[in-house]
């Protein structure tokens, strides 16, 4: 469904992204992990082309992503790409129904009526019906984070990209929004994941990316992964992670 | 003493002239003319400075130059310079005389149209990158973002500033004198003419009632920020966070 085949990404002189190639397949989830400015979210972005890449090519569903786009043709493709950020990014000036709403109105040309059904429909989903008319200063991290969630599933997206969804949340947060993603994994959704949730990526991934310096360094299944990862700067990370 | 009972008796002889200047026996002046220059200027302005400012922060360099150019050449002027080109030279473009209330019209939607769009350039930058992030993995295409989600937002926080600009407009009209635009300081002037020995009280007179109405709309544009700032710690006392439902224009963006 996603395939990076030799991306390269530069920032000036600065590599962020050195010769990625990995494969997300249909209705796998894939969890990205590895310490900061790896390039997990740099390379989670270069998805929907919210980041050019230098050479190489990004396969959304056999389609080019970073050539032979009319602008157009991009717009239809984004929309078919659920985004969910680390920081939200709700739109404050518009409630939670407003935000949700927004895209299926205007992009996808649903009609308000049924737009506002569905986003009912998510919002009780993510267990937020009570707050349709709040506005998003309204309401606690946790709380944005499933409206955001919500937002993009309501443009009906066959994968959803998630870069790390859970890390501007206070802890005791952070259960309510993995709950949520938990649930779209149960029910069969193509994701990509950039966490440092290792127990949540333990449980949901099929597979395990882990990145370093721009690079992948090593693939698995989570359960090989977490207990014998073979690469030497894996093994690190995750006994830094374990001791802490 | 004496002055103060002077400038009462001053405005109790002409206070129309002051207020509306010779109309309706000749053209509408005074201080209605002087606000409905100040508000026409700004309100056919704001439209212009939001194309000019979204030039500017085009990619495209047959948009950006331009309008870049414009503004750089504006700031760059004194606006009695502006006055005087538009004063000379729209009636050779036309082929006919205009009115002075047309010409400084124009001179002040050029002018304050370029300096707007320093404020509406700025309001959009100062937005966080995230929304037109989010707005285009939704697949907004980049205009629909700007509409539905940057402009919005940005207009509102800008409103403040927008009333600043107001008030500098306000006085600017009165560099209208110099070509004759009927206003408050040209019923001033007039009334000066007339009377001849009481240049100082006529002219105090006009000083405190430019500042009456520019210090009320700075006032207000405080408040306006203090109000907005607060909105955006999420606790105004509205309780409705980021926007309030009563807010104008804000409503109903979907």
């Amino acid at each position: 469904m996603i395939r990076f085949s030799h991306v390269n990404k530069f920032y000036g002189s600065y590599q962020a992204l050195v010769d990625v190639n990995a494969t997300v397949n249909k209705g796998e989830v894939v969890v990205v992990c590895g310490p900061s400015g790896s390039g997990k979210s740099t390379l989670i972005r270069t998805v929907n082309r919210l980041e050019p890449i230098q050479s190489g090519e990004v396969l959304f569903d056999g389609q080019n992503v970073h050539a032979g786009l009319k602008s157009a043709e991009l717009n239809r493709l984004r929309a078919r790409i659920g985004f969910v950020f680390q920081n939200f990014n709700l739109f404050p000036h518009l409630s939670v129904l407003e935000n949700i709403m927004l895209s299926p109105v205007r992009v996808n040309a649903v009609k308000r009526g049924d737009a506002s059904q569905t986003a009912m429909r998510l919002l009780d989903r993510v267990g937020l019906a009570h707050k349709a008319k709040a506005y998003p200063a309204q309401l606690s991290g946790g709380q944005q984070q499933r409206v955001a969630i919500a937002r993009a599933l309501a443009m009906e997206p066959p994968v959803m990209l998630f870069d790390e969804p859970t890390s501007s949340l206070d802890p005791e947060m952070v259960g309510e929004v993995l709950a949520v993603i938990r649930s779209l994994a149960a029910d069969g959704m193509t994701m990509m994941c950039v966490t440092h949730e290792m127990n949540f990526a333990r449980d949901v991934a099929d597979c395990v990316w882990f990145m370093d310096a721009g690079k992948i360094l090593e693939i698995g299944a989570p359960a090989d992964f977490f207990s014998n990862p073979q690469h030497p700067r894996a093994q690190r990370f995750l006994s830094d992670l374990h001791v802490r | 003493m004496s002055m103060l009972s002077n400038m009462i008796t001053i405005i109790e002889d002409n206070w129309l002239l002051l207020l509306i200047g010779q109309y309706p026996n000749g053209p509408l002046g005074g201080i209605a003319s002087t606000l409905i220059l100040s508000v026409l200027g700004i309100v056919l302005a704001f439209p212009l400075s939001v194309l000019i400012a979204l030039a500017r922060l085009s990619q495209w360099k047959v948009l950006n130059w331009p309008a870049t150019a414009l503004v750089y050449i504006v700031r760059g002027v004194p606006l009695l310079m502006l006055i005087l080109w538009v004063y000379f030279l729209v009636p050779l473009l036309i082929g006919d005389s205009v009115p002075g209330f047309v010409t400084m019209l124009c001179t002040l939607v050029i002018y304050e149209g370029a300096f707007l769009s320093e404020i509406v350039r700025g309001g959009i930058i100062a937005l966080p990158s995230g929304q037109m992030d989010a707005a285009r993995a939704l697949g907004h295409s980049h205009v629909g973002a700007m509409r539905y989600v940057i402009l919005p937002q940005a207009l509102y926080n800008m409103m403040p500033s927008i009333l600043s600009q107001f008030v500098s407009t306000i006085k600017e009209t009165t560099l209208g004198y110099v070509i004759n635009v009927p206003e408050l300081t040209f019923a001033a002037s007039q009334l000066n003419n007339r009377l001849l020995t009481k240049p100082f009280e006529i002219f105090a007179i006009l000083a405190i009632v430019y500042f009456i109405v520019c210090w009320s709309l700075s006032e207000l544009a405080n408040q306006l920020e203090q109000r907005i700032a607060r909105q955006r710690l999420g606790d105004d006392q509205s309780g409705t966070g980021m926007l309030p439902p009563d807010a104008p224009k804000l409503q109903g963006a979907t």
